[in-house]
């Protein structure tokens, strides 16, 4: 196989490049694109090829030889399975522009394809495409903008942590654009779907960016110089752009972009000022719109959505300029936005004293704009929003306001999180004004309500908050299509419970906003299901397209001289400005060690690495100091440099004097250029101490274990079963099923027992899975890959080893201690009048009331949390009631209704079957009685402020879920619960379904409260999780670790402070009958974050890459100006 | 509008002891159910979940005690005798400011129209009882009782005067029973007898424009009181007595002049009582904007270049967010801005579908609420005076009437004034007896 560029064999072969580009895509060279922009070609082929052109041996040997040695340094294609004709090889075919005869070419094969395309560049879709691209998937990212990020790139912060939302994705988009099996597509859309699951052919338009990625370095020059300002359509048109843009400054890919619908040289054919000043020659207006052919064997769509456009409604009042929509505040209190995180209303430009947030705008809403369901997060949003406003002014009055209607904060901790915000003195009104009115003097906005007591009021604000809703993008039409898929009356893709992301097409996945409004974290977690269900599909074809890099073996270094390399980046202007570079230079150069010194005007660039290569090799160095950027980005890139050069990657340090340095110093250029060369010296330093970092290798046993045997366990372990991976199912009772057992139909109305008998038998005759019941675990040791454990089985005690394991152990019906529940047998919780009543139609005919109360014991300080299902699950069953009885009055005594996301249809129907809904307050809780053989339940209607008195057959207590007796399983495997009992995921966001000990993982109601298809959802993500781990032959472990040194005398203090349990003490024999002590650390547990090396007061243990001699060695060089 | 305190809340229920409403077995909700039946599967009040943008955007919540969100509430609660018992369905004007904000698109007016149906009629208004009885005693269909007679007879006397006393107007002509004119123009019914020399400046505009056009002799009244009393029967009478006289004059478009309920009343009842017709209902205001177009209207605001008088209109709900939506709202601004000039003009906010009723809108005008109705008119007295125009132009009758109750109530120094007032005098044709509600700044304008 030979793998060349075009330029390579144009220059050899003597004719012009567009030639051998010509040859190929007419089909005369048949070479197929990689997708690393080379060509693949096999030998033979290529040899026939050049006896017909009559091309000369010795140019075609020359070719050979070039691109043969190009095949050993360059990236390695593993091809497992795919044998005979090359052409069928092709996943990805080229074409200049849209050609009929390529669009009817279906790949003539049954074979299926080990790549997925995922469509749209949010968090679902990335998270999808690095889930499977990190498990031996080839993916294809199809993006319709010009970078990934989606929505969420545009956030300040995420609830219910507050956390920096650029924080959480900016490292998956890094992860992303690096990673060898992800190709992206941006300004591109799917236009042709052809082939069935397992190999569809997909054409995407690649619109033109009329900047070479190759060549683009982000350097800004072309914006500088570009005179035309355009809407910045990232920050909502707050600020402008140029004609030629980054989407925002943290973009993946972070490369520049032309609108040709702005550009006045495609306007008016003038102008090019870009293309002059651009350093690198990037500028490339003679790009044309591609048509690209790829074949992969799965799909899923996660196009995400469209924030709700208020701008046609007069009520919303969205043209008064202190009106915005809640998107553009994300805006407004970011960092990176046109305020630098300077919260200033758009009207004057000064800060708000006064702010409203108006709800449900464009949600729940059937009359005016048909979006009849709850957008799920926009509750929580304007809390986080009201929260975190206040760190965006100066001071600390800041008045804000919640205008609602209920309010909707059912996930995990998030109860707590509107309880903090009621306690940060927000005001919550439930009202909804009518419209917005134009404040005094054009600024601010006015609006009149009335409060649930009946009373009017005019009230003004500096500045109002739309909680703008989701709706479906317009281009899901098109898709859909495309695809032949089903979309619900919405436009969200139709999925059941049960199958919570699987399409009505197979092979076709949906995932995020497109399948329903919901939060990040819920996004995250379909991404992993999806992963898992492309990978069961796919299961054969695991690892046969990707690209695995290698590099030639390192040069031993170990008794040669330090020899120091340094590379100085002017980064344009960025650093240069500032930085008198060639000073540094200039003073590196008379460092100690140092051979060689170099001003590069841009670091990072592709020639710039061929050039430290080039250097590394010339001059011997065994040391690389580059005074850049920052580590976080580009420590990586720079290692493998390294690695190429024969070095070991941990033989560079980075000095930061652009971020640190020349951003921060502007105004002081000398101090700048002097903190400049103090910050080389210090890593010069650092770096002589310096030493080659191996990385670990654990071995894992290739078997899970799943804790618990309800849906979510069955679930979890034929998914795992179906990934290859022996699983042991245990249950501490006699019966798999779980809480599903009390169902009859899930809330979209399947069947949930034909479900759950199917699953049983399918899990019973799995020969991968071994199921015990009656089973619990008794104790647990060892970590990641390695775990050994004691099962409880009836009794008897069994020893079992496992690589990882799934919590799923669920909850279970809260019992109530109100309303006369024990004391009367019609008192009953929701699941017992399920059984008693709704399950039988005979006995709901022989009642005339039901009435439910709902937060029975939930939202109160003793458990104060919301368990998600109960608002649903009571209007469900007053709906039954409903329909089995049209005349049975049913009122359910409610004090949020939370029928989030698509559910809220379900409230819709019930009042519009005649349910009544009253809302009470915990203040004034409903009475009730027991009168004449009937039941009386008393309680205060707000809206026609009155007592009311209802005379029932049946009382339903909605009493919520409580955890299981938890703590002793996270006892043994030492991970968190919460104060609720719950167990807590290492990042609510990132790692939903991790534990915080590595190698375990949790799904379902042990995690929090959810409905089945969330349940299912989470099952399936975390044995996707699992398989992830283990079907790797092997897990690296991270060079940056811990290591116990000579110096331990046991005394175990850094034992104490581990967070991650990575360390133990181990007692040997000693001398006269004495023994010693020595710590002892776990590579596996250890994340190097030096808390014991810190805390040691011994140098008893220390981290690798940050021993006491490389960081003394720093600080001296810091505090002794001109020493190393 | 005034900023209210909100830390004054002190509205801890007094009702908090008063007898609980029953529900539950053996409750009954008699009027719910026939609400339901009655209103539109789309709007059921059944739908509502109490999030309250129907109070608050309306003007009469806080009258009687009531408001809407709380009004759809007890019906759904079945509170029936106190529903029954409140006079709030009087004092509601059914102008859609409601419906046009619900999520759940509750058709509260409708609902309230049911309510009222079910009122026994000696309980109903008087006064509008009354109107109704009087409009169908006599063929002219006229609230105020005129016959046909007196009608042709008033007509007569004034277009004669007209053509006595007002140079260029010496063949003005109004067709009275023009068979086959296009437009069948209606006409309130008052004005006859207390104002009879306001009709005229339409008159002349009609002229102007070369109008083919014709009162009636019978059905010209713009009102239908049938309406506003949920009295379907009145309602479907005066309609086909229209539909009538329309059909054997041969007209093609009904032409309502400056007035929103009959408007409204006309369109909605020929459809509601599926009565065949084969003329158009169109309001003045859309021929108004036509003309002036087509240069058959040559309106001039030079006259107001100097004395810079600033107007402001009312959108009539009936007209506008219940009938044409903003399209006519549009047209009427067109008028009033080539007419008084642009720069004077000043939008009231909200406005257009989303405007304030005044509270004399569908017939309120009529009912004997007026304290009630006086109070439901502040936000719109707060709201013109805020534009701090001189004028407000009230292209319907029932505004008209109100908001000039409301100035000379709250003593607001603004004035009210008919769209062809304004119309007439930017064209140098309003006669001198014609000011009458012109202010002293306007009343020599244009006067030779």
């Amino acid at each position: 196989m030979l793998i060349f560029k075009v330029g390579a064999v144009a220059k050899h072969l003597g004719v012009h490049r567009n030639t051998v580009t010509n040859w190929i895509n007419t089909g005369k060279l048949q070479a197929s694109l990689t997708s690393a922009k080379r060509y693949t070609i096999s030998k033979k082929k290529f040899i026939r090829f050049c006896e017909e052109k009559h091309i000369s041996k010795t140019a075609r040997e020359l070719v050979i030889l070039e691109t043969e040695t190009q095949t050993q340094n360059d990236i390695k294609i593993i091809e497992k399975g795919i044998k005979g004709n090359i052409q069928k090889d092709i996943n990805l075919k080229k074409t200049s522009r849209l050609d009929d005869e390529e669009l009817t070419q279906i790949p003539g094969t049954d074979k299926l394809m080990g790549s997925v395309m995922v469509v749209g560049g949010g968090i679902a879709g990335i998270q999808a495409a690095l889930e499977l691209a990190d498990s031996g998937f080839y993916v294809y990212i199809v993006e319709k903008t010009a970078g990934l990020g989606g929505v969420m790139s545009q956030l300040d912060k995420t609830f219910p942590t507050n956390d920096c939302a650029s924080c959480i994705i900016l490292p998956k988009l890094v992860e992303c654009d690096r990673h060898l099996n992800i190709e992206l597509l941006t300004l591109s859309q799917v236009v042709k779907v052809q082939g069935s699951v397992g190999h569809f052919s997909i054409q995407v338009k690649k619109k033109p960016r009329y900047v070479d990625i190759d060549k683009c370095i982000a350097c800004g020059i072309c914006a500088q110089k570009c005179p035309i300002n355009v809407k910045d359509e990232f920050n909502f048109g707050i600020n402008k752009k140029k004609a030629v843009y980054i989407k925002y400054d943290q973009s993946v890919p972070l490369k520049y972009a032309i609108d040709p619908s702005a550009c006045i040289y495609f306007t008016l054919g003038k102008c090019r000022a870009c293309e002059k000043f651009c350093p690198t020659g990037a500028i490339n207006f003679t790009q044309v719109e591609e048509m690209v052919t790829i074949t992969v064997g799965a799909v899923i769509l996660a196009p995400g959505f469209k924030p709700f456009d208020p701008s046609g409604y007069d009520f919303f009042g969205y043209r008064i300029k202190d009106v915005v929509t809640s998107l553009e505040l994300e805006r407004l209190l970011s960092i990176s936005g046109p305020n630098k995180g300077k919260l200033l209303r758009p009207s004057d430009n000064t800060e708000p004293r006064k702010i409203a947030w108006l709800q449900c705008v464009g949600s729940r809403n059937q009359n005016n704009c048909g979006n009849s369901y709850c957008s799920n997060i926009c509750c929580m949003s304007a809390v986080k929003q009201s929260m975190a406003s206040l760190n965006h002014v100066t001071g600390q009055a800041l008045d804000r306001t919640i205008f609602f209607t209920d309010l909707r904060s059912q996930g995990k901790e998030s109860d707590k999180y509107f309880e903090r915000a009621k306690q940060e003195k927000i005001r919550f009104v439930r009202a909804i004004p009518h419209t917005m009115e134009p404040g005094k003097d054009g600024t601010g906005a006015r609006m009149r309500y009335m409060t649930e007591q009946g009373e009017v009021i005019v009230e003004s604000f500096e500045m109002v908050v739309l909680s703008i809703g989701f709706e479906a993008p317009e281009d899901v039409l098109t898709l859909a299509g495309l695809f032949d898929i089903e979309l619900d009356q919405h436009n969200f893709a139709s999925t059941s419970c049960f199958e919570p992301i699987t399409s009505s097409r197979k092979g076709v996945y949906v995932i995020g906003a497109f399948q329903s409004p919901k939060p990040i974290s819920r996004s995250v977690i379909q991404a992993a299901s999806a992963a898992a269900s492309v990978a069961t599909l796919l299961a054969d074809q695991r690892g046969s397209l990707i690209k695995i890099k290698t590099y030639p073996d390192e040069r031993d270094i170990l008794e040669e001289k330090p020899s120091v390399g340094v590379f100085v980046c002017s980064c344009g202007v960025n650093i240069a400005g500032i930085v008198d570079v060639d000073q540094v230079v200039a003073y590196a150069a008379k460092l100690p060690y140092v051979t060689y010194v170099e001003n590069n005007l841009f670091s990072c660039a592709v020639d710039a690495q061929e050039s430290i290569i080039e250097r590394i090799q010339e001059f011997g160095l065994n040391r690389i100091v580059i005074a850049a950027c920052t580590p976080r980005t580009h420590e990586h890139m720079f290692q493998e440099t390294l690695k190429s050069a024969r070095l070991n990657g941990f033989m560079l340090e980075m000095a930061n004097i652009r971020n640190q340095n020349s951003w921060v110093h502007q105004q002081d250029a000398k101090s700048a250029t002097n903190k400049a060369k103090d910050q080389v010296r210090m890593a010069i330093a650092k770096v002589i101490y310096n030493y080659p970092l191996k990385q670990d290798r654990i071995n894992v046993v290739k078997k899970a274990l799943v804790v618990g045997g309800g849906v979510v366990g069955i679930d979890s372990a034929l998914t795992l079963a179906s990934l290859g991976i022996e699983t042991i199912l245990i249950e501490r009772s006699n019966t798999l099923g779980g809480n599903a057992l009390n169902l009859e139909t899930s809330f979209k109305g399947e069947n949930v027992r034909s479900m759950l008998e199917d699953l049983i038998n399918k899990v019973s005759l799995n020969k991968k899975i071994t199921v015990y019941r009656k089973t619990t675990l008794e104790s647990v040791s060892g970590s990641v890959g390695n775990f050994k454990g004691f099962l409880n089985i009836a009794g008897e005690i069994e020893h079992i080893d496992f690589g990882a394991a799934i919590m799923a152990t669920g909850g279970k019906e809260a019992v109530p201690e109100e309303y006369l529940y024990g004391q009367e047998p019609r008192v009953v919780t929701q699941l017992e009048f399920d059984k008693k009543v709704l399950f039988h139609p005979d006995e709901v005919n022989k009642v005339q009331c039901i009435v439910f109360i709902q937060c029975v014991g939930s939202r109160e300080p003793q458990r104060p949390y919301c368990s998600r299902i109960c608002c649903i699950h009571s209007v469900k069953a007053a709906i039954k009631l409903k329909h089995i009885n049209p005349d049975i009055k049913v009122y359910i005594l409610y004090r949020e209704i939370r029928t989030y996301g698509e559910w809220e249809e379900h409230y819709s129907e019930a009042r519009n079957l005649g349910v009544i809904f009253i809302r009470y307050e915990t203040i004034r809780k409903p009475k009730v009685r027991k009168e004449d053989g009937f039941l009386r339940i008393e309680v205060f209607d707000p809206i026609a402020r009155r007592p009311v008195r209802i005379t029932a057959d049946y009382l339903a207590l909605a009493t919520g879920v409580i955890a299981r007796d938890n703590q002793h399983i996270a006892e043994f495997f030492k991970f968190n619960v919460s104060s609720d009992g719950f167990f807590n995921g290492a990042h609510p966001k990132l790692k939903p379904v991790d534990l915080s000990v590595a190698g375990l993982f949790l799904a379902g109601i042990c995690n929090y409260p959810k409905p089945l298809d969330e349940s299912i959802e989470e099952a399936r993500a975390a044995a996707f999780r699992v398989s992830a781990l283990l079907l790797r032959k092997e897990i690296k472990s991270e060079a940056i670790k811990c290591f116990v040194t000579d110096n331990c005398d046991g005394c175990a203090l850094c034992v104490d402070v581990c967070p991650f349990n990575a360390l133990s003490i181990i007692k040997t024999d000693g001398q006269k009958g004495l023994y010693n002590v020595k710590v002892v650390a776990d590579p596996a547990l250890c994340q190097g974050c030096g808390l014991c090396a810190a805390t040691c007061p011994n140098d008893g243990i220390m981290v690798h890459g940050f021993t006491l001699k490389q960081l003394m060695a720093q600080v001296c060089a810091a505090v002794n100006t001109g020493q190393i | 509008m005034t900023e209210i305190d909100i830390n004054n809340s002190s509205v801890e229920e007094n009702v908090i002891r008063v007898a609980p409403v029953e529900l539950g077995i053996g409750s009954k909700n008699k009027l719910k159910d026939f609400a339901r039946f009655m209103l539109p599967k789309e709007g059921n009040l059944n739908f509502c979940f109490n999030c309250g943008a129907c109070s608050s955007g309306c003007p009469a919540s806080g009258l009687a005690g009531m408001d809407p969100r709380k009004f759809v509430r007890m019906v759904c609660l079945g509170m029936d005798e106190e529903i029954m018992a409140n006079d709030w369905v009087w004092m509601c004007t059914t102008c859609n400011r409601c419906v046009h904000v619900c999520p759940m698109k509750v058709d509260i007016p409708q609902l309230v129209s049911i309510i009222r149906g079910q009122w026994p009629k000696e309980k109903k208004p008087k006064s509008i009882v009354e109107a109704c009885e009087r409009s169908l005693k006599t063929d002219t269909c006229s609230t105020s009782g005129i016959s046909v007679e007196d009608w042709k007879f008033i007509v007569e006397d004034v277009v004669d005067d007209v053509r006595q006393t007002q140079p260029g107007f010496e063949k003005l002509n109004v067709p009275m029973d023009e068979k086959f004119a296009r437009l069948f123009l209606t006409q309130d019914s008052t004005m006859p007898l207390t104002d009879p020399l306001e009709m005229a400046p339409l008159w002349k505009i009609l002229h102007l424009a070369d109008a083919d056009w014709t009162y009636g002799s019978q059905g010209w009244a713009s009102e239908n009181f049938g309406y506003f009393l949920a009295d379907d029967d009145t309602w479907e009478k005066i309609v086909r007595k229209k539909t009538d006289v329309i059909e054997q004059l041969g007209c093609k478009v009904l032409v309502n002049t400056e007035c929103g309920h009959d408007f409204f009343a006309a369109k909605q009842g020929l459809e509601k009582f599926k009565i065949s017709h084969s003329f158009e209902v169109k309001s003045i205001i859309e021929y108004y904007a036509d003309w002036i177009r087509e240069g058959r209207l040559k309106v001039n605001s030079d006259w107001n270049l100097d004395l810079k008088i600033k107007f402001t209109i009312q959108d009539p709900c009936q007209l506008v967010r219940k009938s044409y939506g903003d399209f006519i709202a549009e047209e009427l601004r067109f008028v009033v801005k080539e007419t008084v000039g642009e720069e004077n003009f000043i939008d009231m906010y909200p406005n257009r579908s989303n405007n304030y009723c005044c509270g004399g809108g569908g017939g309120a005008i009529l009912s004997d609420f007026k304290e009630e109705r006086l109070a439901y008119g502040k936000i719109k007295l707060a709201q013109i005076l805020e534009t701090q125009a001189t004028y407000c132009i009230t292209p319907c009758n029932n505004c008209h009437s109100q908001i000039l109750d409301l100035s000379h109530y709250y003593n607001a120094r603004f004035k009210t004034i008919h769209l062809w007032t304004i119309l007439c005098l930017s064209m140098g044709i309003l006669g001198e007896n014609e000011r009458k509600y012109l202010g002293d700044d306007l009343a020599m304008v244009g006067l030779k």
